[in-house]
């Protein structure tokens, strides 16, 4: 391992100890270009805001910065995007400094822009016309917090990783090529030929735009070196200069040139669009070419490469997004969920683990930073001491890497219509989801959220919410009517089945709104096979197209039935009155306490490698997975592959707020406390240690999960010091993937004490990093619910 | 009788382990870290942590159990007659009942769940109490794992009738023996069981080529110097086969386990054993070239 160079140490230390604010210049720009060109296309406006606000906005080389490139005005200063939703930010603006988790600051000045700002966008944005798309009854859905798609209609699209290997090997003057290419055989007299014109000269605009905006850097390095008096640095603006040049032309020449643009598309891309999980791929394997050749001839020395790398970190985690409240509290940490994924197989199905891999991982490792989030792919012939070393840069307790197993994900992708070539080319996405990088449309998870304790109890009550006291699916009895537990199962099909259609209604109108009001184009440009059929990805101009929502409450679920299947049918250890009772006082009194225990600690619990229930879970969900696959996406027909939906659970930190919602459960979960996260059991319940975990966790259905199957382990840092038990940790995953065909799994290395004294003394504590679900964040930057929800999830121990 | 199955044990042989303990074992060492192991009978286990007054325990049996004001039980364990009777009536599960009947094929079915996770050396290891003091069906449990491949480690004191031992060789494939001292004095005034029968044991044991690996409870006031040490290493030098030993610090995690079972932890308050302070014993036994390992 390299040591970390003084310049790296600086550079992080700058980044870590900036405190968030908010920058208008975007805003600004976008606002003044929409206000002057309302006669114009959306496709237009949007490429003429991107280019204004690509050339004029405020840019700036860090001292000793390798890697060049800014977001906004400011480090860490998140960019506003009017378009998508801005009511919320005046709103919020008085609070945002003062928010338990996530806070940013903002001056006087520039509430005042806000202000102005969002008064002209009123009725204008991206959330109202969502809203507007949707009957009343999917606003009544969503007001209720049973189904939530509030992220994507503030916060737009992404989860998306686009085609790096094109990029590098074709330059962005070959992309403008290509562009003209089809521009020029666009037929004007068809409708569609209209639509097809204005996206190509969109995409004109905008890639001569990210030249300009490269050729900025080139020009600023090179009027600062001009007064560098340090001849050291002085050479290294002018390398940063020349390397702009040709990156703004040509394709990168070498490894520096080839992460310097590989970057500046991952910010543009932030820039011009609202999403999060803009993630980079294989960046193992599209920058090994590079790297190994500038090995060869000597051109790079691995000390070098690393700082770069160690450079690169630093600049993604720069980059910044503020979210309103209602969004923010589902995705705790404030991370972009910037994913590189390593290791893998090749499309021969050969370990693809090389040198790149491991400084990919010691970098990160040496960093310690919540960006990238780092995907390891494991497969069964991995190189066991990368392995080793994945585990070793675990212990050092910042929840990285986190592995997605190709032995699962690659026959699943096959069997839905992947090609095998493309399969075997998949990338995680954000967190554990998974997609193949620059062939895929967005949001291959993170659809609308599904709250399925909701619906659970509204099977209870003849389809009544008792949260919202509405009835939106009458139902087929009350719960004390029923007389065996397959009435029950009965209900819950009967309104399970509903709520997976509003939740597909709610996802078509959400993706109806984003793709007539907020088309990506620069995005749209770098995915496989928009250039060629002149459509936006939304559009259906992606090769694939699979989507999935999020299910939140899994082991919630399964727990629920369970106990009730056995303590009330089976034993009888409970009226149904005595159930219903409890519920409705959320446990309160000695004996509601007493039913709350019974249910605790004598019904089985999912997590313990127990059919009783791991089965149940199974066949409950399987009822919506089933429902789920007779619908299609928007793009159905139009062009990709596909265009279905799959389940997934890769719910980030959304089981908090979506607890904060559920009243008392069946499985003596006490009223808007937390539901259980991702595909991980509930807190405190798995007591028989991972391995049965592990069990009930690969009884879900999971290759019909392809939106991912979240498992988080906890592990404190003295159960894998020594190498021996690392090496049994190794053999547990082992298992867990290649014969169980596990779908994810990841660990926090923390003690519980740990994180007490963190969440008493944030101040000594700021570089604590945690899993929070499929991510990791700054543990004192999250709200004291998401901490103690960390705190309480169970602490295998690996002794005794 | 059992009183716990442990999965993913990491520490008690190869591998991945799943240890099954049996409950009751006549040796008693006052330092015993489960106590709740010794008895061959249900033991009545009272945590007042998790005690929430519903009473239940009391309702099932109000002339053993009695409420002390409102704030917890007490019970008069030799009077209860069939403490498998009040094994579900505690909704909290502060009053439980250690111990349980488990037939072999069950014990079998526990032990496969983890199957698939004994690669690289792991199965499943008895331990206990004292696993040899559990006659046929114990035979019967290792017969079975032998016919499906799943490696067997037994952990034992080898206090226990010769025969008993006999009968399992060729079915384990390692015995994990827990030496506590060699002298028998000494060894007695601590324990309810004799070090000759230990050590005779462990002689025929070795004798007859099985795998035995040697485990020493390194406990302050008891085997905790330097001359006591080095004879215990040296005897097992002396022995056939046997090239690892183990050293188990002393640790205090049972305690609160006595008090749960209405006993007094009649060893007192020693401190917990540091892996450094093992160093002179570890380079002892390497110097007389046995593989050493702190806490197995």
């Amino acid at each position: 391992m390299t040591t970390i160079t003084e310049r790296i140490s600086d550079l992080r230390e700058k980044v870590l100890s900036t405190k968030p604010s908010v920058c208008t210049e975007r805003a600004k720009f976008y606002t003044q270009i929409y206000q002057e060109n309302e006669d114009k296309p959306v496709i237009i406006k949007r490429a003429l805001a991107l280019e204004k606000t690509l050339k004029e906005m405020t840019i700036y080389i860090e001292n000793g910065g390798l890697i060049v490139g800014n977001q906004s005005s400011q480090h860490r200063a998140a960019p506003i995007f009017p378009e998508y939703a801005v009511d919320w930010l005046p709103r919020e603006m008085d609070e945002l400094d003062k928010r338990p988790g996530d806070a940013f600051l903002i001056t006087e000045e520039h509430k005042k822009e806000v202000l102005e700002i969002a008064k002209w966008w009123k009725g204008k944005v991206l959330w109202d016309r969502g809203r507007a798309l949707m009957s009343e009854e999917l606003r009544d859905l969503q007001d209720s917090d049973i189904i939530k798609a509030t992220g994507n209609l503030t916060s737009g699209d992404a989860h998306i990783a686009v085609d790096f290997n094109k990029m590098l090997s074709l330059g962005l003057s070959g992309y403008l090529q290509e562009i003209k290419h089809y521009h020029q055989r666009v037929k004007r007299f068809e409708q569609e030929g209209v639509k097809k014109d204005h996206f190509y000269t969109a995409l004109t605009i905008s890639i001569k735009a990210f030249r300009t905006f490269i050729r900025r850097y080139r020009k600023l390095a090179l009027s600062i070196s001009e007064n560098e008096v340090n001849k050291k640095r002085k050479k290294e603006l002018l390398l940063i200069a020349d390397n702009c040049e040709i990156i703004a032309e040509k394709p990168p020449q070498n490894f520096y040139q080839a992460l310097q643009l590989v970057y500046f598309v991952q910010l543009v891309l932030q820039i011009e669009s609202n999403g999060h999980s803009v993630s980079l791929g294989r960046m193992d394997q599209y920058l090994f070419p590079f790297y190994q050749n500038d090995k060869i001839k000597g051109n790079v020395s691995e000390n070098f490469a690393s700082e770069l790398l160690e450079n690169m970190w630093i600049k993604l985690i720069s980059i910044n997004k503020i979210r309103p409240w209602s969004h923010t509290r589902f995705s705790a940490g404030g991370p972009l969920y910037q994913n590189v994924t390593i290791g893998g197989q090749t499309t021969d199905g050969l370990d693809a683990v090389n040198d790149l891999s491991f400084l990919i991982l010691d970098s990160v490792g040496k960093m310690k930073l919540t960006q990238p989030n780092l995907s390891v792919r494991f497969h069964k012939n991995i190189n066991n001491n990368f392995l080793l070393e994945c585990i070793r840069v675990i212990e050092k307790g910042f929840g990285m890497p986190s592995f997605n197993n190709d032995e699962i994900v690659i026959p699943g992708l096959i069997k839905i219509g992947v090609e095998p070539e493309d399969a075997y080319n998949y990338s995680a996405i954000g967190c554990i989801e998974i997609a193949v990088p620059g062939k895929w449309g967005y949001r291959c998870t993170g659809m609308s959220f599904l709250n399925i304790m909701r619906v659970l109890l509204a099977s209870l009550y003849n389809g009544l919410d008792k949260q919202s006291g509405k009835v939106f699916k009458k139902g087929i009895g009350n719960f004390s009517e029923f007389n065996s537990f397959s009435d029950l199962f009965k209900a819950w099909q009967h309104q399970i089945k509903y709520y997976t259609r509003k939740t597909v209604e709610i996802d078509t109108a959400v993706d109806t709104a984003l793709e007539e009001n907020v088309p990506d184009i620069l995005c749209s440009a770098f995915v496989d096979s928009c250039i060629s059929r002149g459509k936006t990805i939304k559009e259906g101009g992606s090769k694939y197209d699979y989507i999935s929502g999020l299910q939140v409450g899994i082991a919630n679920l399964g727990n629920s039935l369970a106990a009730i299947k056995k303590l009330v049918f089976e034993e009888k250890k409970l009226t149904k009155k005595q159930l219903l009772t409890a519920l409705e006082n959320n446990f309160e009194g000695k004996e509601g306490e007493k039913i709350r225990q019974l249910l605790l600690n004598f019904a089985p619990k999912y997590g313990n490698d127990d059919d009783y229930v791991d089965i149940l879970l199974k066949d409950a969900y399987m009822e919506f997975i089933n429902e789920l696959e007779n619908y299609h996406t928007t793009r159905y027909n139009r062009g990709p592959i596909g265009c279905k939906y799959f389940a997934g659970t890769s719910s980030i930190s959304a089981n908090v707020p979506s607890g904060a919602v559920v009243p008392a459960t069946p499985d003596g979960r006490k009223a808007y406390t937390p539901v259980a996260e991702g595909s991980s059991p509930s807190s405190g319940t798995d007591i028989l240690g991972p391995t049965a975990v592990f069990k009930s966790v690969s009884k879900l259905p999971t290759e019909k999960i392809m939106g991912g199957v979240l498992l988080n382990q906890k592990l404190s840092p003295a159960t894998i010091q020594k190498d021996s038990d690392k090496q049994k940790l190794i053999s547990i995953i082992r298992t867990f993937f290649e014969d169980l065909k596990g779908w994810h799994v990841q660990y926090n290395i923390v003690s519980k004490e740990t994180l007490l004294a963190a969440k008493k003394n944030p101040e000594k504590y700021r570089d604590l990093i945690v899993r929070v679900a499929g991510y990791s964040a700054f543990f004192t930057t999250l709200s004291p619910d998401t901490q103690d929800d960390i705190i309480a999830r169970t602490e295998h121990s690996l002794n005794y | 009788m059992i009183f716990n199955i442990q999965r993913f044990s990491t520490h008690d042989g190869d591998g991945i382990r799943t240890v099954i303990f049996y409950k009751g074992c006549p040796l008693r060492c006052l330092w015993c870290s489960n106590p709740e192991s010794q008895s061959f009978d249900y033991s009545v286990m009272y945590d007042k942590s998790r005690c929430k007054n519903f009473g239940d325990c009391i309702k099932a049996d109000n002339k053993t159990i009695t409420r002390i004001k409102n704030n917890g039980i007490q019970i008069n364990r030799e009077l209860i007659k069939k403490p498998e009777k009040l094994k579900n009536v505690c909704a909290s599960k502060a009053l439980t009942i250690s111990g349980e009947s488990k037939s072999v094929d069950e014990l079998l079915a526990e032990i496969e769940k983890d199957t698939p996770f004994y690669q690289n050396g792991g199965g499943v290891t008895l331990s206990g109490g004292e696993p040899l003091s559990h006659g046929e069906e114990l035979i019967t449990l290792l017969q079975k794992l032998k016919e499906r491949n799943i490696n067997v480690n037994i952990e034992t004191s080898l206090y226990v009738n010769w025969r008993n031992v006999d009968k399992c060789i060729g079915l384990v494939n390692t015995f994990l023996v827990d030496l506590k001292h060699t002298d028998k004095d000494k060894f007695k005034s601590f324990t309810q069981g004799d070090a000759g029968l230990v050590m005779d044991n462990l002689i025929k044991l070795t004798d007859s080529e099985t795998h035995v690996i040697v485990r020493i409870p390194v406990i302050p006031g008891f085997n905790f110097s330097e001359n006591e040490m080095k004879q215990i290493i040296e005897f097992v030098t002396s022995l056939k086969n046997v090239n690892e030993i183990h050293f188990l610090p002393y640790h205090t995690y049972g305690v609160e386990k006595y008090k749960m079972l209405g006993l007094n932890y009649t060893f007192g308050n020693k401190k917990q054993i540091q892996d450094s302070e093992l160093l002179p014993f570890i380079q002892y036994a390497q110097s007389k070239g046995l593989k050493t390992k702190i806490g197995g």
